[in-house]
């Protein structure tokens, strides 16, 4: 075996510009496939994270139907008992009641037809971010007092700072006029456009006055300490006899179907890309390895002649390209991982990304994620596929007949 | 006509630590329509001397001169031009280019010089003829025997009238027939067309036409006998 | 090329292909690689650029227009008061010139929807229909009912999936809320007389269409206009369009072009514009190490042979001019492979790539779930010249080190 292996080794070397230039290959897609593979896992994870926080959660709870239609009669009877229950299954978690509807927003000068969610103002910031998000004033603190929390946009729309008051006209669940008059306690910037311009907050209690909700609401938000917890806890609720029955237990891909398929419709593309690169690669190792076979047939003549099988001359090529294989893994592994370390520091942008990114919920850079997934995917699919490659050239080998290959030149 | 002067000629080599002398000192002249064979065991520095009369390698020092140019001065370009016109090249092996079938090897050099296709097929045909390879101008050196390709280079170095030819083991991978024949071609060339030919040698056959016969050891020649008998 | 010492480019073009086809085998696999990188360049090309184009065209569509002209304060502050004068003769004499596609002015203000179930907030547009279509909207969106018929028409025009969150129908009673000038609360009740589809659901939910005259009049804003939008025929050089339209439009008013309307759009386009370009690049880099390596094997197995024409007096610059037309004549015979099969893959496609099983993904990115892949001649041109610049720029080492062995070196070797 080492005999062999020095033997793999130094045949190698004799053609140590063409070694190299086929390990280049293998290490430029290696080192673009680590970058690429953990800037996608980096700002995927943002998409979700960055999504669930502000408003959506892990988790939610609602009747059957509400996701796909939400209608305000569609609601929770007793929303805060839920909630309660919800807290007792899923002691780690996060857990807050909502309620939602619509309603005309007008103040001196301006009026707006906006989304208006009841929350409870003590257990809100632990689903959402957008509490921490003030830019003036502060977030709701009386689960009755008639404030309200507004998106920035609307504030310049609708002329109104911390202070000032807000009519909110729109339709209670039993199709009684809600009218209400409340104070702007705070005022949120989220960057996210819908958000920021059509979307305001009320404390529950109050929100269920306005709309005749009798303790009614739309959703009960969970949120997990981490993604990977989602599955579990679903399976928790949904077994839970007094939660489950009417109760949807949605997930956040339910939640967010445009999420999730996005960040499909991205990775089947890009997986393409990576496809065509290793295949590129894998023909470069094939072309690389059959010369290396064909200008040895003497060579390999003689070898086979002094009774050497034929599957130890195969077994040759295959270890030759395992060798280079593996230079090409780790110097590729090694350079994408410094280059990635640095943007993962750094950060990474291109021209015209903010206003992309912010569609996305995602900053105006990008940090890619460095996992040993991330950093080993790639180029292990890579390395498979150059010992792919090598197969043809070293299967044909086996068909060597000693005496015509000492004849060739 | 070929007034070839060397003076003094020197090139060392390296090999591992040693120094070879690969010319020392050689002093030379050749007169026009001379027909010479340069003998002595390998390393003695037939080939480089036939190259450095053919400018192909550079000297260390001394001077080389063909009818008064210097050989040893001319830069690349002037150099391929002199080959080109003045000079005909046979090597021992692999003389011919492989994906061109014997007439295009022919025809080759007069491409290179600018020869019209008309004039190139005819005199390219003339010679594959005089050199005895009637019908075989579409073959290509791997479907010819040694001989045959020997043949081919000879023609392809004497097709635009050089006053020069050097060959540098013409005859190495002969056998005596072929030899004979490819000797018998030389001598006609000199004897007829009043070319000048230097032949680098150890092979017996070949010696025994020389009217020249210059004998070489170690970068040095050793003997010079000007009146070989026939 | 002086004479004497070079061949002619029809001798050195036969070297070169004889020379190409010595080791077929070879040869093939870099044919088939080169191949290979071109039909992937191409093709993710035509895709993305199917889904860009598409997306900027339905977005400039729901915009609608290549240039839009507003009251300076319109924008941060979509109200009534913020508004134009209906346009006069000098300004409609303007979009009479040739690169003016059409144009309309629309009234357009904030507004919340009510049926008998339930309200939403929405966009509510007062149209002149006719104008409306020449700049964008097609009838043949129009899935129940009819499109307005005048701006005075009293019906309106909703989404599909507007319609399906207010729970009422064709022909059924919905009242608009909005506000007039003064902060007066303006409200009328519409007839549904029409309903619309577009690719994006979200377009559904948010534009209703009404007459232009009868909003005025609901928000009693006399002949007051939010907007005029005014479409070219050349979206990627919208910059003379919007120079005509601005010194038409005079100072008062911001004219803007639909990349600043809708910045999203404006820099996907952009950065499709340069993502085609990289991907072009990467994948010439990911052919490149196998391309060198092919000549470089070419050139060092016939090194021989470089000498012998050396000594025969071939000047190396010709040697040189051999290995790059060897190169050449590789790189666009596997080019020319690539896109035939980038047009063949292409063409099964032309009715559309269907992504619906993404399609909620699609719209995240503002795509539609149907693709149409746009094989553009820019972009075969730009993939095609790439690869055959850059690749020749690659040969130009190999072909050097073959033109760089002294004859006596190279005959030397055995």
């Amino acid at each position: 075996m080492t005999l062999t292996f020095r033997l793999a080794w130094r045949n190698l070397w004799r053609h140590r510009r063409r070694t190299w230039l086929t390990a280049s290959a293998m290490i430029f897609s290696n080192v673009l496939l680590v970058f690429m593979i953990s800037l996608q896992f980096g700002s995927y994870e943002m998409m979700i994270n960055n999504t669930l926080r502000a408003f959506s959660g892990h988790i939610q709870l609602q009747m059957a139907g509400y996701n796909e239609n939400p209608k305000l009669r569609n609601s929770i009877a007793d929303v805060r008992t839920v909630a309660k229950r919800v807290r007792e299954r899923l002691p780690n978690a996060q857990v807050a009641a909502r309620a939602s509807g619509f309603a005309l927003a007008s103040s001196e000068e301006r009026t707006f037809g906006i989304q208006l969610v009841g929350v409870e103002p003590d257990r809100e910031p632990g689903v959402s971010s957008l509490p921490g998000l003030v830019r003036d004033g502060r977030f709701l603190d009386d689960p009755t007092a008639p404030e309200i929390f507004i998106g920035s946009t609307l504030a310049r729309n609708l002329k109104v700072a911390v202070g000032d008051e807000i009519t909110l006209l729109g339709s209670g669940r039993d199709g009684s006029f809600a009218a209400g008059i409340v104070t702007v306690a705070g005022i949120f910037e989220s960057g996210m456009q819908d958000m920021d311009r059509s979307f305001a907050e009320l404390p529950l209690t109050y929100f269920q006055d306005l709309f005749a909700m009798d303790g009614g609401g739309h959703s009960v938000v969970v949120m997990l300490p981490s993604l990977d917890r989602v599955a579990a806890a679903v399976t928790t609720l949904r077994n839970a006899p007094d939660i489950d029955g009417p109760l949807d237990v949605l997930d956040w891909e339910a939640l967010n179907p445009g999420l999730k398929q996005a960040i499909q419709a991205d990775m089947s593309s890009a997986w393409f890309m990576y496809a065509v690169l290793i295949v590129l690669v894998a023909f470069s190792v094939l072309n690389t390895q059959l010369m290396s076979v064909m200008e040895r047939t003497r060579e390999f003549g003689v070898i086979s002649a002094l009774g050497v099988r034929p599957r130890r001359l195969a077994g040759l090529i295959l270890l030759e390209t395992t060798l280079m294989a593996l230079i090409g893994f780790a110097l590729g592994v090694f350079l994408g991982w410094l280059i990635t370390l640095y943007f993962n520091t750094a950060g990474f942008s291109y021209p015209g990304m903010e206003d992309f990114a912010s569609r996305f919920n995602l900053p105006g850079k990008m940090y890619p994620s460095i996992t040993p997934l991330s950093l080993v995917l790639g180029p292990a699919v890579v390395f498979v596929f150059c010992l792919l490659a090598a197969l043809y050239p070293a299967l044909r080998l086996l068909r060597l007949r000693p005496v015509d290959a000492m004849r060739t030149a | 006509m070929a007034d070839i002067r060397c003076h003094e000629l020197c090139k060392t080599y390296r090999q591992g630590d040693a120094r070879i002398h690969a010319l020392d000192h050689v002093t030379l002249d050749v007169e026009p329509g001379s027909f010479i064979c340069l003998s002595g065991p390998s390393g003695s520095g037939k080939t480089t001397l036939l190259n450095a009369i053919g400018g192909l390698d550079e000297l260390d020092s001394g001077e080389i001169s063909i009818d008064g140019t210097r050989v040893d001065q001319l830069a690349q370009g002037p150099l391929a031009d002199l080959r080109l016109h003045h000079i005909g090249f046979v090597f021992q092996a692999y003389n011919l280019i492989p994906v061109l079938t014997a007439r295009e090897n022919v025809e080759f050099v007069m491409q290179v010089q600018g020869v019209g296709a008309a004039a190139r097929r005819e005199k390219s045909m003339a010679i594959l003829q005089e050199v005895g390879l009637e019908g075989m101008e579409n073959r290509r050196p791997a479907q010819l025997s040694g001989g045959q390709q020997q043949r081919v280079a000879v023609a392809r170095a004497i097709v635009s009238q050089p006053k020069l030819v050097l060959a540098d083991e013409p005859t190495a991978n002969l056998d005596s027939k072929s030899a004979e024949k490819l000797m018998e071609l030389f001598r006609e060339l000199n004897e007829n067309h009043g070319v000048t030919f230097i032949i680098a040698t150890h092979d017996e056959r070949v010696m025994r036409h020389a009217r020249r016969l210059i004998r070489m050891r170690d970068g040095k020649v050793t003997s010079d006998n000007k009146n070989v008998s026939d | 090329m002086g004479a004497g010492g070079q061949l002619p480019l029809g001798a050195l073009a036969r070297l070169a292909w004889r020379n190409l086809w010595r080791n077929r085998r070879r040869t093939a696999i870099m044919l088939l690689a080169i191949a290979t990188g071109a039909w992937a360049m191409i093709f993710m090309t035509a895709l993305m650029r199917g889904m860009v184009d598409q997306m900027v065209a339905d977005g400039i569509d729901a915009l609608p227009g290549y240039v839009q002209v507003h009251h300076p304060q319109y924008r941060d502050d979509p109200n009534i008061e913020n508004s134009l004068a209906q346009p006069d003769a000098a300004f409609r004499a303007a979009m009479a010139a040739p690169d003016v596609q059409a144009w309309t002015s629309r009234v357009r203000v904030p507004a919340m929807i009510s049926s008998a179930r339930d309200s939403r907030g929405v966009t509510l547009l007062g149209v002149d229909p006719q104008g409306e279509i020449e700049v964008g909207f097609d009838p043949a969106d129009i899935v129940a009912g009819r499109f307005l018929d005048s701006p005075g028409d009293g019906g309106l025009v909703v989404g599909r999936k507007l319609l399906e969150r207010l729970e009422t129908d064709l022909g059924k009673r919905v009242v608009i809320m909005s506000q007039g000038p003064d902060n007066t609360v303006a409200d009328r009740g519409f007839r549904v007389v029409g309903v619309y589809k577009a690719q994006l659901e979200a377009l559904e939910e948010t534009f209703v269409y009404a007459g232009r005259d009868t909003v005025q009049a609901m928000l009693e804003s006399g002949d007051r206009i939010s907007e005029i939008a005014v479409t070219g025929y050349d979206y990627r050089n919208v910059a003379p369009l919007l120079e005509r339209v601005r010194s038409a439009a005079g100072d008062h008013a911001e004219v803007l072009p639909w990349t600043e309307l809708d910045p999203y759009l404006g820099s996907m386009m952009k950065v499709m514009d340069g993502f085609v370009l990289v991907w072009i690049v990467v994948i010439f880099m990911a052919l490149s190490f196998g391309l060198v390596n092919t000549l470089m094997m070419a050139v060092f197995e016939r090194i021989r042979e470089f000498g012998l024409m050396q000594a025969l007096g071939m000047k190396p610059a010709a040697i040189l001019w051999q290995v790059l037309l060897e190169s050449l004549m590789l790189l666009a015979l596997g080019l020319l492979l690539g896109n035939l099969l980038a047009i063949a893959s292409v063409w099964p496609l032309r009715d559309g790539l269907d992504l619906s099983i993404v399609g909620q993904g699609m719209e995240w990115f503002g795509a539609a779930s149907v693709l149409y892949p746009a094989l553009k001649p820019n972009d075969l041109l730009l993939a095609n010249a790439v690869v055959i610049v850059l690749g020749i720029l690659t040969s130009l080492l190999p072909a050097w080190r073959a033109s760089r062995y002294r004859p006596v070196d190279a005959i030397a070797r055995t």
